[in-house]
């Protein structure tokens, strides 16, 4: 404790007076801009209600599935001061796998069955793809990272880029070139009408299930032993082990619940995205890494609200920018850089030091 | 003759804490000073006050008549005031040399232009450079160690190179932060006779943090204790150790007590 | 103890059949053909043999040479890490032996029941008509039959002899047994040396070492020959690859000249043998033909990018993924100034103006000071709002704005004419003569690119390192050492760090208008994140901070993928897999700097304590400080590795 408060007190440095000014005059002018352009463009539009309704619905069901991404990039950011670069990776593969399992259980008729069957076997699907995640996840470690963990930081990340890489292109030569396309059991595919709003029931099951895996992993980590120990290998990596924590083993249980969040995401953003293919996990990657930042790294109901209020921004944005929805990751990307100015640990980030910022 | 360090009334507060509190210091031109009190009394926070790494959220701080307060760090080395740090934080891959000449880099003018097309100029104030950086290595003693890299360098000897890069400002204040923390007693002996050398030969004030009150006492004019935050006692070595408030600081006043108790039963 | 090592052996077996698989799920039986078999084979002999040579050398993790001499004072006598080696001698001969030969067999056995058992199951499913294509793209009758070592219509017929499937078997087996042969071998020749410590010892004589230094100072010299001869009208080697071992051997070429630049000897030597070396170097765009230039003007084009980011990484550490966008501004403001009718906006602007947008603004030479300036001023304003973030945000956001820039080119199609580019970019000229007058066919079009780059990017080096040679070198790496202490030394943060960004963009703004001119049209696509992880990758490939090593990593990893060319589809696997492996054999670069070598050698207690543990570790008392400094660092690694 009293040697990070001391170090601590060092690096605190106060932002001086010429680099804040550059700083907030540069955050100024952004804000300015969005408010000119919300106020003269955006409102004026004159969308009604239920659009901006129905946008903000899509925003939270994006927004679901980069939390459960965004928990693996912090789960593993809080114990091993990593960026997971193939954690996008990771969560396509739990795509294309749920997507090979969706098939098979459409060859098998058990889509068209009655819906308890087609619900075990939608969960069926969910957990083949989480359980190909947890596979290439745990490899990952071993492989990539485990051998990098005393080099300095720069070498496990190029490591992971790297291991990104390969895996998407081993994607694209193990299982060809032609998009994977979901189908969607027919229980699923319709919607249900409020007022004007719809809401497709693809949407509503991808927000209620990432709220309830979201929760089940706060209660792992909040409240069994298991969630303690990753806790203090977080705190502290040499003192755990000196009480007894086997390291290692946290470490790989990190990358399992990681990858199986992502490997849910995966077979959720095949539906939501109708599409999986090798490149499909790189953006949605980065994106989820962002609503982490956005949240503070390494703080797992900031990633949460990250992700939500990321997806929520990405699908207001544009509209009410009155910009083209191609710059949704530009809006993404600017919102990053806008917090990490003012609030260099994120949105409800614990004040870290600035040294790991 | 006017202090060449005034701090004035200078509070520095972290969330609830209240790490130095409203402190009152005068610091003479060419004195050794000493800074002591307990662990976590608030003696490096005062110390990074002094050189910009914190802004105190009260008080003023005059060096040479001017005010410090809100200058970068950078500025502040500008104006004479360098340090050392209680955990020593030199720039590990670069050899002793090379950090020496980092101390410098305020002292170097040529421009970026002529580092490229390496004009005469440039040429002499690197040499220039060079051969004062190896005087200071020779004057704290590791002129044999100039190119080694500064992590490989033992313990004590990094403690005397941080002075080293210190120097290489050419300050007037010199800040030592418990310079000789973790030494054994010859290397204590060794960077002792360093202060005293940084007066005299260099004309240096030094205002040092020190625990080790045999260093304390042999080597400093006058001690400021802090106990909290606050300056409880100010004087010569000797007035300090008869205070009465400074035995309390340290021993605590139980122990006080149980030390009264534990006679008077005899 | 036998259960054990039959674990042990499994999981070797499980190992080499999990990566046997790999390969024959992304086809590379199919590729190979008839031999399939046998190379398959020998990878696996190959990875059984590093296996159980690290299993019979006994102890291996648990006692790695730890300690160097200073770590236990008194301890050793003699010369430091002999001790420790000399005192793991082998386990007894005999017993080892046998105990080696069964693990081999076990291992090779597993290995081969698992790919029979995995081939007859896609050979069946073919034969009886099963498409498994659509599931696994490469699991083809081709494949399949390389595999088994039959023809494809067997397979598709399901005709195949089941005692192929034995065959397969026993060739495994085979293979371990080999691999466990040849451990036992080197052990009863030699117990206690490894064959390289052997070989070297052997060599290592003043003669050896005179005659190996001069071979490897002529070699660039001889190779450049042989190209040059090789390009003679009429010579011909290598029949109809040619071109691309031409391409190969220049490539070579290139990199041993910058191993004879570090053989020589500073002094008499180096000033004879440096000039030669840039000579030969300067006639390489002349006797290349225009493929060769191509890709060898794009590996320089790309060395420069490098050197660029180098500054930024490699001199200031600061990790920037988005360096791209400075290759691209460079790119564009060149592409708007020499082919202004590419882009709506500007020549509607122009028109307005009454300037014709059908002539380039202005030629190659006067468009560069503007281009490395809007690069410059890029760099500045993209590092401003970065100041204040470290390491892994800083990577994060700086790849955010190289994904900005490209949406922006990608969508602003007003400006840059959206995905369609802009079109019919000028070459460069010399003295206002277009560039095929002046060259007269000695010097074909790519050629001169060539030459540009390679000029541009020997400018580029000799800036940068003196630069870094200078206070701001230093400043910089004192700034990435430890950025507070570097301010409280006098470091002017704020300047310091948007100087690094302002020259690195400089070099990539560079960069980019010779890439313009090269390609003579420029999209968007030419500007994805792959740019700036090529270049981060090239610069950590070579050696962060030693342009030497840049230059090498480049001609690593955009030359050698170019000779490849036929087997396009497994390049970026096979980079990226080097990456990773790279990252854990040699992470300071093939041809790390001084400092970095440093580094590996006596790491600063980042290396010892994670970098999260960082603040712990420079808290640490006297004592313990003294101690983590004894402890080689050295022997950290090994663990590691050996832990797996
Ligand atoms: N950046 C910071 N944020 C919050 N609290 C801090 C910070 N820096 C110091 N403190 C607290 O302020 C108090 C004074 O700390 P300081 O380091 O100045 O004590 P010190 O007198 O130097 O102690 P020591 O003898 O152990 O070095 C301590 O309680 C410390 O925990
Ligand atoms: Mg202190």
């Amino acid at each position: 404790m009293a040697p990070s408060r001391l170090t601590a007190q060092v690096a605190g440095v106060n932002g001086k007076t010429a680099l804040r000014f550059l700083l907030r005059a540069f955050g100024a002018a952004i804000l300015v801009l969005v408010i000119w352009r919300v106020t003269t463009v955006g409102l004026a539009e004159g969308y009604p209600a239920s659009f901006w309704i129905s946008q903000a619905l899509n925003g939270l069901v994006l927004g679901g599935v980069y939390a459960l991404v965004a928990l693996g990039y912090t789960l593993v950011y809080g114990i091993l001061f990593m960026i997971n670069f193939a954690h996008g990776e990771v969560m396509m593969i739990g795509g294309i796998a749920g997507f090979f399992a969706l098939q098979f259980s459409q060859a098998r008729g058990w889509l068209e069955g009655p819906w308890p069957v087609v619900v075990v076997a939608l969960l069926l699907i969910m957990l083949f793809g989480m359980a190909a995640s947890v596979l290439i996840g745990v490899t990952l470690e071993r492989l990539a990272y485990r051998p990098l963990r005393q080099a300095p930081r720069l070498v496990p990340l190029i490591s992971a880029i790297g291991a990104s890489l390969f895996l998407q292109y081993s994607v694209l030569l193990i299982f060809g070139v032609s998009p994977h396309s979901y189908r969607k059991p027919a229980l699923i595919s319709g919607g249900m009408r409020m007022g004007d709003v719809f809401i497709p029931y693809t949407g509503a099951i991808i927000f209620v299930t990432s709220i309830l895996l979201m929760l089940a992993l706060y209660f792992i980590i909040q409240r069994t032993k298991l969630g303690r120990a990753m806790r203090a290998v977080a705190e502290d990596r040499a003192t755990a082990s000196l009480m007894g924590v086997d390291v290692n083993a946290v470490i790989v249980i990190t990358f399992m619940l990681g990858s199986a969040l992502a490997g849910a995401a995966g077979v959720m953003l095949g539906f939501h995205n109708t599409v999986v293919k090798f490149n499909s996990g790189f953006v949605p990657g980065l994106k989820a890494f962002t609503a982490a930042v956005l949240g503070g790294i390494g703080n797992i109901p900031g990633a949460m609200f990250g992700a939500l209020i990321l997806g929520l921004i990405e699908a207001i944005g544009p509209s009410a920018l009155g910009i083209p929805t191609e710059y949704k990751d530009v809006i993404a990307f600017t919102l990053l850089v806008l917090i990490l100015i003012f609030r260099p640990s994120g949105l409800f980030g614990e004040v870290l030091s600035e040294k790991k910022a | 003759m006017t202090a060449l360090l005034s701090i004035q009334a200078v509070t520095k507060v972290f969330g609830g804490l209240t790490a130095v509190d409203n402190v009152n210091l005068d610091i003479e031109e060419r004195s050794i000073t000493s800074l002591i009190g307990p662990n976590g009394a608030g003696k490096t926070t005062l110390f990074n006050c002094l050189t910009g790494l914190h802004t105190p959220e009260a008080g003023q701080i005059l060096f040479d008549g001017r005010s410090l307060i809100g200058l970068r760090p950078d500025e502040i080395i500008a104006r004479g005031v360098a340090r050392t740090y209680q955990n020593i934080r030199l720039f590990g891959r670069m050899t002793a040399l090379e950090n020496v000449l980092v101390g410098q880099h305020l002292q170097l003018r040529a421009s970026h232009w002529s580092a490229v097309l390496r004009s005469a100029r440039q040429q002499a104030e690197e040499r220039a450079a060079r051969s004062f950086a190896l005087e200071l290595l020779a004057f704290v003693g590791l002129e044999s160690h100039a190119e080694v890299v500064s992590t490989n360098l033992p313990y004590g000897e990094q403690r005397l190179l941080e002075v080293a890069r210190a120097l290489g400002s050419r300050p007037s204040l010199l800040l030592l932060d418990e310079p000789a923390a973790g030494m054994n007693p010859s290397e204590t002996d060794r960077m002792m006779e360093l202060v005293h050398r940084l007066r005299d030969e260099k004309g240096v004030t030094v205002f040092l943090i020190e625990h080790d009150m045999k260093v304390v006492m042999s080597v400093s004019e006058s001690v400021a204790v802090l106990d909290y935050g606050e300056k409880i006692a100010e004087g010569t070595p000797e007035e300090v150790r008869a205070n009465a408030r400074v035995v309390e600081a340290y021993l605590g006043p139980e122990v006080v007590l149980q030390d009264t108790v534990a006679t008077s039963d005899i | 103890m036998t259960p054990i090592r039959a674990n042990g052996a499994i999981r070797n077996g499980l190992i080499a059949f999990a990566f046997l698989g790999y390969l024959i799920l992304i086809g590379i039986p199919g590729r190979i053909g008839g031999a399939a078999l046998p190379v398959l084979a020998l990878v696996a002999a190959l990875f059984f043999w590093v296996r159980l040579r690290r299993d019979a050398s006994g102890t291996d993790g648990s006692f790695p040479q730890t300690a160097s001499p200073t770590g236990k004072p008194g301890w050793e006598i003699g010369a430091p890490g002999h001790t420790v080696s000399q005192e793991q001698v082998m386990p007894l001969p005999g017993a080892g032996g046998a105990l080696a030969i069964r693990s081999g067999l076990l291992a090779g056995i597993t290995t081969g029941l698992l790919i029979a058992i995995v081939s007859f199951a896609f050979a069946s499913a073919i034969g009886s008509g099963a498409s498994i294509q659509p599931v696994l793209d490469k699991i083809v009758p081709v494949n399949v039959a390389a595999l088994i070592g039959v023809s494809p219509g067997q397979i598709a017929n399901d005709e195949v002899p089941t005692l192929r499937y034995l065959l397969l078997v026993l060739i495994f087996t085979a293979a371990g047994l080999l691999a466990a042969l040849a451990v036992v071998a080197a052990r009863v020749r030699n117990p206690q040396k490894a064959p390289v410590a052997r070989l070297s010892k052997s060599l290592d004589s003043q003669l050896y070492r005179t005659v190996a230094r001069f071979t490897g100072i002529l070699l660039p010299f001889l190779l450049l020959a042989y190209i040059a001869w090789l390009g003679i009208p009429g010579v011909s080697a290598f029949g109809s690859n040619e071109g691309t071992v031409r391409l190969l051997l220049t490539l070579i070429a290139t990199g041993s000249g910058l191993f004879a630049l570090r053989l020589v000897r500073p002094g008499r030597e180096q000033n004879v043998v440096a000039p030669l070396l840039a000579l030969g170097a300067l006639t390489m765009p002349f006797i290349l033909d225009q493929f060769q230039n191509s890709v060898m003007g794009l590996v320089f084009i790309f060395v420069m990018m490098g050197l660029g980011l180098n500054i930024v990484v490699g001199y200031a550490g600061l990790l920037d993924l988005g360096y791209v966008a400075f290759f691209a501004i460079g790119a564009y403001t060149y592409a708007f100034l020499s082919a202004p009718f590419s882009s709506p906006y500007i020549s509607s602007l122009l028109n307005l103006l009454a300037i014709s947008p059908e002539i380039p603004l202005l030629g190659y030479w006067t468009a560069l000071p503007v281009a490395m300036l809007t690069a410059a001023i890029g760099g500045i304003l993209l590092g401003i709002p970065v100041l204040r973030l470290r390491g892994d945000y800083l990577a994060i956001v700086t790849l955010g704005f190289g994904e900005i820039i490209r949406l922006f080119m990608l969508n602003l199609g007003e400006l840059t004419n959206g995905p369609r580019g802009i079109l019919e970019i000028s070459q460069p000229g010399l003295f206002g003569l277009a560039p095929q007058s002046f060259s007269s066919g000695f010097l074909s079009s790519q050629g001169w690119i060539f030459l540009l780059a390679l000029i541009s990017s020997a400018l580029v080096a000799f800036v940068a390192i003196r630069l870094n040679d200078s206070r701001l070198g230093r400043a910089w790496f004192a700034m990435q050492e430890d950025e507070d202490v570097a301010e409280a030394t006098g470091v002017h943060l704020v300047r310091t760090k948007l100087l690094a960004f302002a020259i690195g963009a400089t070099f990539a703004g560079m960069a980019g208008q010779l890439y313009a001119s090269r390609q003579i049209n420029i999209f968007p696509e030419n500007f994805s994140l792959f740019v700036s992880i090529d270049a981060l990758a090239l610069i950590i490939v070579g050696g962060i901070g030693s342009p030497a090593g840049i230059v090498l990593g480049a001609l690593a990893l955009k030359g050698l993928p170019e000779v490849l060319r036929g087997v396009d589809e497994y390049r970026i696997v096979t980079f990226a897999a080097l990456l990773v492996i790279m990252m854990i054999v040699r992470p300071a670069g093939i041809l790390p700097s001084a400092r970095r070598r440093t580094q590996v050698a006596a790491p600063d207690e980042q290396a010892l304590t994670p970098g999260a543990e960082e603040p712990v570790a420079k808290e640490l008392d006297g004592d313990t400080a003294r101690q983590a400094q004894a402890a080689s660092p050295q022997s950290e690694a090994v663990r590691d590795k050996e832990d797996q």
